[in-house]
């Protein structure tokens, strides 16, 4: 590392990496530079002029945005000169900028409103009419309002540099120039919504939050999302009991301030008028509606009939359910129930990577090292569509330290753009690829493998015993494909599998077993629909079903308990890369109760409730952080920021059931049975067209 | 003697100086009101019950941006915004109050809302007589606090959107 470059800002000597720009050396130093098209993690831009400093024997003011610090140099930024060119600046922009923050949906939390309090004249000079544009809606959830804009080009380059998408440019010149969507009057983009969240002003607005509210009137709930795997913290914006925005401008968590669509938006599955509200019990053939004491005695009569008798027990756990209720559901079963016959829908081969890892050097990756590495391999998935955090992260290492990217997949995707190397291999054998690979890869001085759920099994083991043969440090990371699909792995959702990786004895049915067994008794589904592509054999099973909607399986459920959602109850999740973070409850539904509360009291009402411990996620959670390798962490740490697990214990010995790994391919725009019912995913027209973005690329060339 | 007539005089004096005060008391006009019998007078800027003003179009000149329930200092404004459509003009902005609600209950007559109000929506009108044996009344609604249509305006469509103001 070069030396430090010694300056003066306002008197102060501070000291900053060559090549540092002023507003950052100054910002670091807790000096404050307004700024609005500055913005960290982008180009720069150099067009607002907010950010105009004095630089002692320079002519005239400076920009401090594309300044990079020398030996020596003197800046001020609070000398009157300095004063007056940001309230000049301010009045330019104030020029066109329509003065109708009582109804902007971005009063309140507007930069521009904030720096003209701060710094700004207090009347203008202009008496010249405002240009008027008319507000243009771009897509169900994006709406453009030209006279707002200042433009500082955030969106564009957020939507270009940020997201790889590149739908907003700019039309026209001087003050006549617009922002416009790419394709003519409306965008077809990932509809992350990011260049909303971005814009510093109240020219984008996002579609579902437009004119609800404002925002010193919700109450803000961080918890995490719970469509996919990728664990992004979001910000729920709650007044009266509803969840009126979803967005994460503070930059806490993982994903720093990036959400995707389903992040952003896709909450809305939990008021859709279709949601259960109450406990239905099968009579005469006809699901009808019943108090929860009638259906849970119900259950639990019928439960502790079969147990006597010995019957067979099949237990569906689920994707999205907390590590606590998951935890709590196996034990119940296991323990409670007394059968093994307990597993969920698989979508990754995390059980194999662990196990290949033990004895190596490899370690687990971090969705802070999807960032930090330098050399990154891809195989069998389609990142930017499936799992966009991730993509996200290794977009900005490639933009911020130019990693290099190695892609194997079996069609086209977007990382292919920038890869150094694109390899198309068929679904299942994309490790055939890594010897053409191995001599650009042992060039690098780190890797960093992602894997999808074509590669599972033996490919797993050959992928490790590559990377081993590297002789640098690997890091992995197995893609699965729902919010708390890894802790359903970690928490022994698994026929074959304890928690904490450890195998069982007496291995049980697996979910296709289950389905296909004609002696089956009682089947137990916990928020999955496993009956939507699958029937069932056992005409005679007894189907106990919680969920939030009446699925495929819910219908043919003898009992269904109307469960809570991710964004209602408190708990933990452990996301793609290992990392736990923290739910918290943001609403009530009416009727509902979370799914650990249903497990606890079916357990109570079989007279189970004193071996099986109190149903309190955090006294759940204190027995896992006992009894789960590599969750032995506290939970105050876990609610301040995500926190790696460490499930590395040494081999599991397990039969290799990796055929079982199916992995869902959800795309941007579907997320299952919560996708099914979320009116923002269905509205979209990317959604509508039914093609990934990649395939409409190809369309339109 | 002297004494007697002296005091005499005097008291008759006084007497006389009281009754003139009397006397040119009830010649000058009352300031007394004659309320309930007769309507009371009010200086123009009492702080009455609150009264939401229209435009000259006859739309509301509320925009619903929340900021007199930002300034309550009693919490007692509750607003839900919703949007102006092509069909359902309510407002004259983009926005409109959906429903608009004043608890007064908690309300303190402080003025702090007309203050923060920027389009001149919410003002203070003369209204008083608010007491009721019943605080579930005390919960006015938009509709009992708006201003009627002005005479002459194009009046505003009134079909409201389905899930209007039930709070």
């Amino acid at each position: 590392m070069a030396d430090p470059v010694t300056m003066t800002i306002n008197g102060r000597e501070i000291q900053a990496a060559p090549g540092t720009l002023v507003i950052e050396a100054a910002r670091k130093n807790g000096i404050e530079i307004p700024s609005f098209c500055y913005y960290e993690g982008y180009s720069l831009q150099a067009a607002c002029r907010m950010c105009l400093v004095e630089v002692e024997k320079a002519p005239k003011l400076m920009v401090a945005c594309t300044l990079p610090v020398a030996p020596g140099m003197v800046v001020h930024t609070e000398s009157q000169k300095v004063k007056d060119a940001r309230k000049y600046t301010l009045e330019f922009l104030l020029t066109n900028h329509p003065l109708d923050c009582p109804v902007c949906d971005k009063g309140g939390e507007c930069e521009l409103q904030d720096m003209v309090f701060r710094y700004g004249a207090g009347e203008s000079r202009f008496t010249e009419e405002k240009l008027h544009v008319q507000e243009q809606q771009w897509s169900p959830v994006v709406f453009y309002d030209g006279p707002r804009c200042i433009l500082c080009f955030r969106c564009v380059r957020a939507c270009n540099e940020g997201m790889g998408v590149g739908a907003l440019g700019v039309v026209n010149r001087g003050s006549v120039s617009l922002i416009a969507p790419n394709h003519g009057d409306h965008l077809e983009c990932d509809e992350c919504g990011q260049c909303i969240d971005i814009c510093p002003v109240g020219a984008l607005t996002s579609g579902t939050y437009r004119y609800q509210t404002r925002p010193w009137e919700m109450e803000h709930t961080g918890t995490i999302c719970t469509h996919c795997s990728n664990g992004c913290k979001t910000t729920l914006g709650v007044r009266n009991d509803k969840i009126i925005r979803g967005n994460n401008r503070d930059r806490s968590g993982i994903n720093g301030e990036f959400l995707c669509v389903k992040g952003r938006y896709a909450f809305d599955f939990y008021d859709h008028p279709e949601r259960l509200q109450s406990p239905m019990i099968r009579v005469n053939g006809k699901l009808e509606p019943v108090s929860w004491s009638k259906a849970l005695k119900h259950v639990a009569e019928k439960f502790s009939e079969i147990k006597a008798r010995n019957g067979k027990f099949g237990v569906i756990g689920s994707n999205h359910t907390t590590n606590e209720e998951n935890f709590y559901l196996q034990k119940f079963v296991r323990q409670g129930l007394g059968s093994n016959n307990i597993d969920h829908k698989r979508t990754g081969d995390v059980v194999t990577l662990i196990d290949a890892l033990s004895g190596t050097t490899g370690t687990l990756a971090t969705t802070a090292d999807l960032y930090e590495g330098k050399t990154f391999l891809i195989l069998g998935a389609d990142l930017a569509i499936e799992q966009p955090f991730l993509s996200f992260q290794i977009r900005a290492s490639m933009r911020h330290h130019a990693a290099k990217v190695f892609v194997v997949t079996s069609k086209e995707v977007r990382e292919d753009a920038y890869a150094k190397k694109s390899i198309r291999k068929a679904a299942g054998s994309e490790i055939e690829a890594l010897e053409e690979l191995r001599e650009a890869l042992a060039a690098e001085s780190d890797l960093v493998i992602v894997f999808g759920s074509s590669v599972k099994g033996e490919a797993v083991r050959k992928l490790v015993a590559f990377g081993e043969s590297l002789g640098k440090p690997v890091k992995y990371c197995a893609l699965v494909d729902y919010s708390n699909s890894r802790g359903a792995v970690d928490m022994g959702l698994m026929a074959e599998l304890h928690p904490g990786y450890h195998p069982s004895e007496t291995p049980g049915m697996t979910l296709p077993e289950m389905l296909a067994d004609e002696t089956l008794d009682a089947l137990w589904v916990i928020n999955e629909n496993p009956l939507e592509a699958a029937g069932l054999a056992s005409d005679k099973a007894f189907v106990v079903v919680q969920d939030l909607f009446l699925t495929e399986t819910a219908q043919r459920a003898d009992v269904v308990l109307p469960s809570a959602s991710a964004y209602e109850k408190n708990g933990t999740v452990t996301n793609v890369c290992g990392e736990i973070q923290r739910l918290q409850k943001a609403v009530t539904v009416m009727g509902t109760k979370p799914d650990l509360e249903i497990i606890g009291l079916i357990a109570k009402e079989m007279g189970l409730a004193p071996a099986m411990g109190p149903w309190v996620s955090e006294t759940v959670y204190g027995e896992i952080r006992r009894s789960v390798k590599g969750y032995d962490i506290a939970l105050p740490l876990v609610a301040m920021a995500a926190q790696q697990t460490a499930p590395v214990n040494g081999r599991v010995n397990v039969a290799d059931k990796s055929a079982l790994i199916q992995g869902a391919h959800e795309t941007l725009f579907t997320s299952g049975t919560l996708g099914r019912y979320s009116k923002v995913l269905n509205s979209v027209i990317e959604k509508r067209a039914g093609m990934s973005l990649a395939a409409q690329e190809e369309s339109h060339v | 003697m002297a004494n007697s007539l002296t005091d005499v005089f005097g008291a008759a004096a006084a007497v006389a100086k009281g009754m003139s005060v009397t006397l040119r008391e009830m010649m000058s006009p009352t300031v007394t009101e004659n309320y309930p019998d007769e309507p009371p007078k009010f200086q123009e800027r009492f702080r009455g019950a609150h009264v939401l003003q229209r435009d000259e179009n006859g739309l509301e000149k509320c925009v619903a941006c929340f900021l007199c329930a930002a300034a309550c200092p009693s919490n007692c404004i509750y607003i839900e915004a919703a949007e102006n459509t092509e069909l359902v003009r309510i407002s004259g902005g983009e926005r409109f109050a959906k429903t608009y609600n004043i608890d007064y209950n908690r309300c303190i007559f402080c003025g702090y809302c007309v203050e923060a109000c920027p389009t001149d929506a919410i003002t203070h009108g003369h209204g008083f007589e608010i007491a009721s044996y019943n605080t579930s009344t005390l919960i006015y609604r938009k509709e009992d606090m708006l201003a009627a249509v002005p005479a002459g305006a194009k009046p505003p469509v009134v079909h409201e959107p389905a899930e209007a103001g039930a709070h």
